[in-house]
């Protein structure tokens, strides 16, 4: 069955405009009214790989907190005071290594329509400093603009408001959805990239490195601060050459004096979702190499440090070492 | 396999004669068994659905196998009152939404394949609703359809099934206005849907197949020989079947040879541990 063909209503998120507005997108859809979100979302024993073949819409109003502060396990490219929202939950695309499966028991995509509710939440606490804030973090805002064009929201939102800096992490190559809006300085546009073998693979529905290059391009040339996150490096064979050969390909695209910053991440993920996730996953290598966990909890390859350190004297040749993170 | 659930005969005999369904000796609850398929009929009400469905589930799935069993679902098929007349006599509609009247819950099936039904919510009541009732206001009702069984039904079958295993299929049979209840009429209405139900039947057995495993049934074979010479805890057994897993998955080629640790006999646990050690690092490292 067709992606969204049902829409789940939450009674009270109706009256919202932003649910008026992604309704008014999916005229065929078949409109459920519910309850709580969760009465949908958190269903026991639900099915998150059949459910990703036939993802349902869920339009719902988010109570507090709207902001959480940011994990240990993620990067804060130095920044005070970082944290993260989650006006969407679950992503358009399908990656194999995706922590969404292990978090979520549903692969339905539950859009908050109070919107305006985020923002005040992030202006109070804009009261007590300066404030990094990534929205596009249990999602990808950016593919979701032609759905409901909150990366757009946030990006008009940020150029209004002092202190406050936010990525905007994505892996489309939707540029287009937003090269109308005036480049902000509060906004980091970030981009994940893989090399194409393993973009092919393992990150299903997501646009091709190439498209993903393209768009970055256009974001440089019109004047956007990009990001490039290098994250997951995933083991693949022969990984010394392809990861070298991607980096080549990347930077004979990208101008690497006009890129802000970059991060490095290999693999890695806490010991639950691995465990839960790679039960779900038999049907992929990307959890199948030997790990090992360390202390906290997060399960990583064994010789991740090698991989890390490789990879990072291979962009070094490309970015300054103050311009990598990770 | 398809189980099916309904509340009385009528609505049962036109299945048991299309799927030639033999009557089970079921001292509890007629209960027929086919190819395929097997059919309780519950009789009527939200507790009785609910008993009866619990029942045939409870009795046919061994743990574990309601993920691993071919196409396996649980579909409860009845007629059921409409107060508004939007769907002709005889028009099946496949619930969405079935709501308790009584607990005032919410249960919603996982609907992820095409099919031929009008889709509609269904809101189970304890007793017979009438239309004076509801024009009256003595009952206030939010769903689209009447009936009696769905949502003890439907509570029942997702203490073991996932929800796009479990269906609700109510055909609409009067518009509340029962005077005598006509039992060939009802038997007639579900007949009328029989054809589109097999056709739904076949997707939603599509849909509930397991996924192959990677490993063959012959490394299967292998690993299980492996457990019991080797005097494997469970524990040990699971990982070792992961590691065989992961193995292929991350390697593309078939397991290699492990007959030299089967013939392995070992006497006690501690000797079985060590040659798991010596099998993890073939699997893992190779
Ligand atoms: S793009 Fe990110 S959030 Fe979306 S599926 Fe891939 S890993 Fe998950």
């Amino acid at each position: 069955m067709s992606k969204f063909s049902h829409i789940y209503i939450e009674e009270r998120a109706a009256i919202y405009p932003v649910a008026q507005q992604v309704l008014s997108r999916f005229p065929g859809s078949t409109r459920v009214m519910i309850r709580h979100y969760k009465d949908v979302f958190n269903r026991p024993r639900q099915d998150f790989r059949r459910q990703k073949a036939s993802t349902k819409l869920i339009l719902a109003v988010k109570p507090e907190p709207f902001l959480y502060p940011g994990p240990e396990v993620c990067e804060d490219f130095g920044s005070q005071n970082f944290y993260y929202t989650s006006p969407v939950l679950n992503c358009i695309y399908d990656c194999d290594y995706c922590y969404l499966q292990g978090l979520y028991t549903s692969a339905n995509i539950v859009i908050f329509v109070n919107i305006e509710e985020f923002f005040k939440a992030v202006d109070r606490q804009l009261e007590s400093g300066p404030l990094y804030l990534c929205p596009s973090y249990d999602t990808d805002l950016l593919a979701l603009e032609g759905i409901v064009p909150y990366a757009s929201r946030w990006i008009e939102f940020a150029g209004t408001r002092q202190g406050l800096r936010i990525e905007l992490r994505s892996k489309s190559a939707n540029y287009g959805a937003i090269a109308h809006l005036k480049p902000v300085e509060q906004v980091i546009l970030a981009w994940s990239l893989s090399p194409s073998e393993v973009a092919r693979r393992c990150e299903r529905l997501a646009p091709p490195l190439k498209a993903r290059l393209k768009a970055i391009m256009s974001a440089l040339q019109d004047g956007w601060q990009v990001r490039l996150c290098f994250e997951p490096l995933l083991k693949v064979y022969n990984w010394e050459q392809v990861y070298r050969e991607f980096l080549d390909e990347v930077f004979s695209v990208i101008p690497a004096g006009r890129v802000l910053d970059a991060n490095i991440g290999v693999f890695r993920m806490s010991k639950e979702q691995f465990k839960r996730i790679s039960k779900l996953r038999s049907d992929t290598d990307v959890f199948a190499f030997p790990m090992v966990c360390h202390e906290g909890g997060v399960v990583t390859y064994e010789d991740e440090k090698e991989l890390r350190d490789f990879f990072y004297r291979q962009l070094n040749k490309y970015l300054p070492k103050e311009k990598i993170y990770g | 396999m398809i189980y099916i659930v309904t509340a009385l005969p009528c609505e049962s005999s036109p299945f048991v004669e299309k799927y030639h369904l033999k009557r089970d000796g079921c001292r509890y609850f007629p209960l027929y068994r086919g190819d395929g398929m097997s059919l309780i009929v519950s009789g009527v009400g939200k507790m009785a659905s609910a008993i009866a469905t619990t029942y045939l589930l409870a009795q046919n799935l061994k743990p574990g196998q309601a993920e691993e069993e071919e196409g396996l679902a649980i579909i409860n098929i009845g007629v059921c009152g409409a107060f508004h007349q939007r769907h002709p006599i005889g028009t099946p509609v496949l619930i969405h939404k079935v709501m308790d009247h009584e607990t005032g819950k919410q249960y919603f099936p996982d609907i992820l394949i095409e099919h031929p039904f009008k889709e509609g919510s269904v809101e189970t009541h304890n007793n017979v609703v009438r239309r004076e009732d509801v024009l009256s206001g003595r009952v206030e009702l939010q769903a689209d359809l009447v009936d009696m069984e769905a949502s003890g039904f439907f509570q029942a079958a997702s203490r073991f099934l996932a929800p796009h295993q479990i269906y609700v299929i109510k055909v609409v049979g009067d518009y509340l206005d029962v005077v005598d209840f006509d039992r060939q009429r009802v038997a007639q209405c579900i007949s009328d849907t029989l054809d589109a139900v097999e056709g739904f039947i076949k997707q939603v057995e599509g849909l509930c197949r397991a996924e192959g495993d990677v490993l063959t049934q012959d490394e299967r074979r292998q690993l299980e020989a492996a457990k019991e010479s080797l005097r494997l805890t469970v524990t040990q057994g699971h990982q070792l079947m992961d590691m065989a897993r992961r193995y292929k998955l991350r390697t593309g080629r078939p397991l290699p040879d492990l007959s030299e640790f089967i013939q392995t006999d070992v006497k006690v646990k501690a000797e079985g541990k060590k040659v798991l050690e010596r099998i993890r690092r073939l699997l893992l490292y190779e």
